[in-house]
């Protein structure tokens, strides 16, 4: 038998294995906290600064995530105080443009001609990643659709679009059939790429999956989804002709040195210098040149060819 | 211990079963409830981790474009969604509350309460009246901190399952346990029965002489049967199986022990008996020279009892230097194995009587056939030696009997011639004549050299004897007839004891006659002057031998001597007073009769006693002279007496 000057230490013992065990990772890190002690909270004022703001194509973690860079290397450049503020729609940028609030706009062509007409002014526009300082839409099909070779042949037919306020996913691709003499009524059919986000990868999708027999495309979109889909299986049926690229504009007011010394930090950038790559990289660019309000006349008269000048403001709010 | 050893064997089992139980009960609820609190907080770290994470992904977006209201809507959102949580809020870069569900102002120790640098952090967050599970989540874009959320889940909720839980495992303990104590209870019942059957049974074993009375008639295996037909076999109950066959086992080997010990006995018994018996004398040495058994003939010649001798060695019963003898034949026999064989001789210090002994000392061997010790045996050959002895003489005078035989035969042809021619030389001279007188002289040495040759012929058989049936009394009658005149005269007497059925033997009366007349002379010789002669004669139907007594109470003869007097020419008397031939020529004679004849010097007691001997007489002579009967004088011995 075990005698009990044995048994009662191997007792204890277990029993303490098993305190401490069960006291384990439970109550570490204790902090005491008087929660009686409060203060009233009051929302904190921005610091003044610059004000830059990239047209909410994307949402606003993408807008950061692609500008940030660049708006430190222009703060360090310049010496100014600069920050990138959030419009959440296209609508809100322009008014915050018009009343001040964004110094600095980031937008497609279709929103400059809009803000340059509250005295906005473009001073720099981006070369593309495809190398070039215009960009274009595209017309696409699968090879294997016999009934579509050219772009007449596209009356009738389905048509998946990005978005009724796109530039190259729509409004490029609506003046080419203008001027072919084809309307929008001419079609079986015209939808729009469903969700925010990633809407030219699905109007590719679309018509890789044969639900619609073409679509409009910004140039450059094929080579996002090659590794998506095949893309042997697709033809481009047509494109667009080329428009100048997005464009940098100063508000209404903004003191000139500040734009100049912007301007000159931006054009400084090159993809030579590898820290600057990454930055231009990052932000979706090549580059950034000088520009000037002549450069997107014709934006102008594509707009007012389609009739888009007469619309209301409502239909500017519709995010491309 | 000691309490704990007087408990009955039931209660030690129901003790020893609710320790078992309850001590697993309180190690698994210990555990279980560890591994299980350890499960809950882990859940609830991983789910408010996941919480905060997903609120700072969400506020990435409004903290960006600032909208507080937003943010607030968010974590007011949150804090719905889960009863367990107790606030929630966002603070900016500069630690700053941009939004919380705090409605009447913000603790201000919480803010600080749990800062950190990583992705998401937890403290434990004591106000004093609960305890809460802070989480921190930083929002991060690009690598760069925007801001952190915190979430605070109370830690009562998960106490309260693990509570519930607790409870559960010690009711389940508690209902094993009863289980437990009722089950071992009817198991130590149903155990402490057959223990306690089993202890009777034994008390049984011990009062009845291995075992009930009941089972005397049955084999253990009978037994078994018995048992199992009423009884469920568990170890206990084959242990009372097995104890009642080894109790009939037990007894039945010790019934043949008693036998094998009786044979034993009786056979220790005969053995001892054979070797005490036998005349031998039987000694068992061991390894270290001491004596391990003697018989009682070697104890008795010992002086000592056989239990006196055992253990003692040879210096502790003989003399040194005979000790140092058997020790020396000991050691030889038990380091090499050889066996003595010898004989010996033994003269008693106090009548110098001479003892021969013939000696055989053998190794006795072990089972693995290593010497383990001696073996003697001494058996007395004194007798056969004495008839060793006299063979050796009857030889030695056979030899030379024949030698003088030989001899005398070739002297007596010249003796035979010389004499004659003595006497013819006497006839032709005158008595008186010198001469005459010369040739007397040699005509009567010529006549002794004839006797002596005579004698010696007759003492080798050379020659003839004529045996005819004669009465053995008379022979010694008709001789002490015509000695008695020159006996007188040397003032000796002579008595007769004649065995009056006057034995009639088949013998030469004149050669018999010759040695009486041997022996008297003999006897006359030895007594000088008055002494006395007894001649005893004994006739013995049942050896059908007749034996002569001549007893005398001169100087006797040396016991040394005694094998040597019947040798020829052997002579105690001066040079020219005997030729020493007497007492041979008469061994002659009695031999041709096939009869036997021996000297025993000192008188023995039965023979002086019945003698009337002078004072100052020797120890005296006796000559013994057996002679077989004649087969038909026998039987006229028997019609002439009437009896046998």
């Amino acid at each position: 038998m075990l005698k009990l000057k044995f048994l009662i230490p191997t007792v204890l013992l277990l029993l303490g294995i098993a305190l401490y065990l069960r006291g384990y990772g439970l109550d570490e890190n204790i902090v005491k906290v008087n929660m009686s002690i409060r203060e009233e909270i009051s929302v904190p004022e921005p610091e003044k600064a610059i004000t830059y703001a990239y047209l909410p194509q994307y949402s606003h973690k993408v807008s950061y995530q692609r500008h940030n860079q660049l708006i430190e290397y222009l703060a360090k450049e310049t010496g100014l105080t600069l920050r990138q503020v959030f419009p959440d729609t296209f609508e809100e940028h322009r008014r915050m443009v018009e009343n001040g609030d964004i110094d600095i706009s980031f937008s497609n062509p279709m929103t400059y001609i809009k803000i340059a007409n509250s005295g906005a002014q473009a001073f720099a526009r981006i070369i593309e990643p495809s190398g070039s300082p215009t960009f274009r839409g595209q017309i696409i099909a699968r090879q294997d659709n016999r009934f579509i070779h050219k772009i007449k042949d596209c009356r009738g037919k389905s048509w998946i679009a990005v978005d009724p306020l796109s530039a190259g996913g729509y409004l490029f691709a609506l003046g080419l059939f203008f001027k072919q003499g084809i309307t929008a009524d001419d079609f079986k059919e015209i939808s729009f790429a469903s969700g925010p986000g990633g809407k030219q990868e699905k109007a590719v999708l679309a018509v890789y999956a044969g639900k619609y027999d073409f679509a409009s495309i910004r140039e450059g979109t094929l080579n996002i989804v090659k590794d998506k889909v095949n893309i042997s299986k697709l033809k481009i049926v047509a494109e667009t002709k080329r428009y100048p690229s997005w464009v940098y504009a100063a508000r209404k007011g903004l003191d000139p040195k500040i734009k100049n010394s912007i301007a000159k930090a931006m054009f400084k950038l090159s993809m030579d210098n590898p820290e600057q790559a990454q930055i231009l990289k990052q932000a979706g660019m090549r580059g950034i040149i000088p520009a000037q309000d002549s450069d997107y006349d014709s934006i102008r008269k594509l707009m007012a060819k389609l009739g888009l000048t007469k619309n209301s403001h409502k239909e500017w709010e519709i995010k491309e | 211990m000691i309490f704990l050893s007087r408990l009955r064997f039931r209660t030690k089992i129901n003790l020893g079963l609710t320790l078992i139980v309850v001590f697993t009960a309180l190690i698994i609820a210990f555990f279980v409830t560890s591994m299980a609190s350890e499960a809950l907080v882990d859940q609830t770290r991983k789910r408010g981790e996941v919480l905060a994470e997903n609120l700072a992904l969400r506020a990435q977006d409004p903290m960006l474009s600032t909208d507080l209201l937003q943010l607030e809507s968010m974590v007011n959102e949150v804090k719905k969604a889960d009863d367990e949580i107790v606030y929630a809020f966002i603070l900016d870069d500069e630690e700053r509350v941009l939004a919380s569900t705090f409605n009447e102002g913000f603790p201000v120790q919480l803010r600080k309460a749990n800062s950190s640098d990583k992705s998401t952090n937890i403290v434990m967050v004591d106000t004093g009246l609960l305890k809460i599970y802070d989480f921190a989540a930083s929002i991060f874009i690009s690598g760069k901190k925007l801001g952190t959320v915190r979430i605070g889940l109370s830690r009562a909720g998960i106490q309260s399952v693990v509570q519930n839980l607790m409870f559960a495992i010690f009711v389940l303990t508690g209902a094993v346990l009863l289980i437990a104590v009722l089950v071992s209870t009817h198991f130590a019942r149903r155990m402490t029965v057959r223990l306690g059957k089993l202890q009777k049974h034994a008390v049984d074993i011990v009062r009845t002489h291995l075992g009930p009375e009941i089972y005397k008639d049955s084999t253990p295996d009978n037994n078994l049967k018995f048992y199992r037909k009423f009884l469920k076999g568990d170890e206990i109950q084959e242990l009372t199986d097995t104890f009642d066959a080894m109790a009939m086992n037990l007894e039945s080997h010790i019934e043949d022990l008693e036998v094998t010990e009786t044979n034993l006995t009786r056979q220790k018994e005969l053995l001892k008996t054979i070797i005490n018996v036998s005349p031998d004398y039987i000694s068992l040495l061991g390894p270290e020279y001491t004596y391990l058994a003697v018989n009682k003939p070697l104890a008795k010649h010992l002086g000592k009892t056989e239990e006196e001798i055992i253990g003692l060695k040879d210096q502790d019963l003989f003399h040194a230097h005979e000790a140092e003898i058997r020790m020396k034949e000991s050691r030889k026999v038990l380091t090499s194995g050889l066996i003595i064989n010898k004989e010996t001789r033994e003269q008693d210090e106090h009548d110098s009587t001479v003892r021969w002994f013939h000696t055989i000392r053998v190794p006795v061997y072990s089972e693995n056939d290593s010497i383990i010790g001696v073996l003697s045996t001494a058996r007395e050959i004194t007798e056969l030696k004495s008839y060793q002895a006299q063979l050796i003489q009857s030889q030695k005078m056979e030899s030379v009997g024949k030698l003088a035989g030989g001899v005398a035969h070739e002297i007596n042809t010249p003796l035979g011639i010389i004499l004659g021619y003595a006497q013819l030389l006497q006839d032709d001279l005158s008595p008186e004549d010198q001469i005459s007188q010369d040739l007397k002289i040699i005509e009567k040495q010529a006549r002794v050299c004839r006797k002596i040759v005579s004698d010696l012929l007759g003492f080798s058989r050379q020659t003839e004897s004529e045996k005819t049936e004669m009465c053995f009394n008379n022979s010694i009658l008709e001789v002490l007839q015509l000695v008695s005149h020159t006996f007188k005269l040397e003032q000796i007497e002579i008595d007769t004891v004649l065995d009056e059925r006057f034995p009639i033997i088949h013998g030469d009366p004149e050669k018999l006659k010759q040695v009486w007349l041997n022996l008297l002379s003999n006897s006359m010789e030895a007594v000088n002057e008055q002494g006395t002669i007894q001649i005893t004669t004994h006739l013995d139907i049942a050896t059908m031998t007749i034996t002569a007594l001549f007893a005398d109470s001169g100087h006797g003869v040396d016991p040394q001597k005694l094998g040597t007097i019947f040798d020829p020419f052997y002579s105690t008397k001066p040079v020219g007073k005997g030729t020493g031939l007497g007492l041979s020529v008469s061994f002659g004679i009695i031999k041709d009769h096939g009869g036997t004849i021996e000297a025993i010097s000192p008188l023995p007691r039965s023979i002086s006693k019945g003698m009337n001997l002078p004072e100052n007489s020797g120890p005296g002579t006796l000559f013994k002279v057996v002679l077989p009967l004649d087969a038909i004088s026998a039987e006229e011995q028997v019609v002439n007496t009437g009896s046998v």
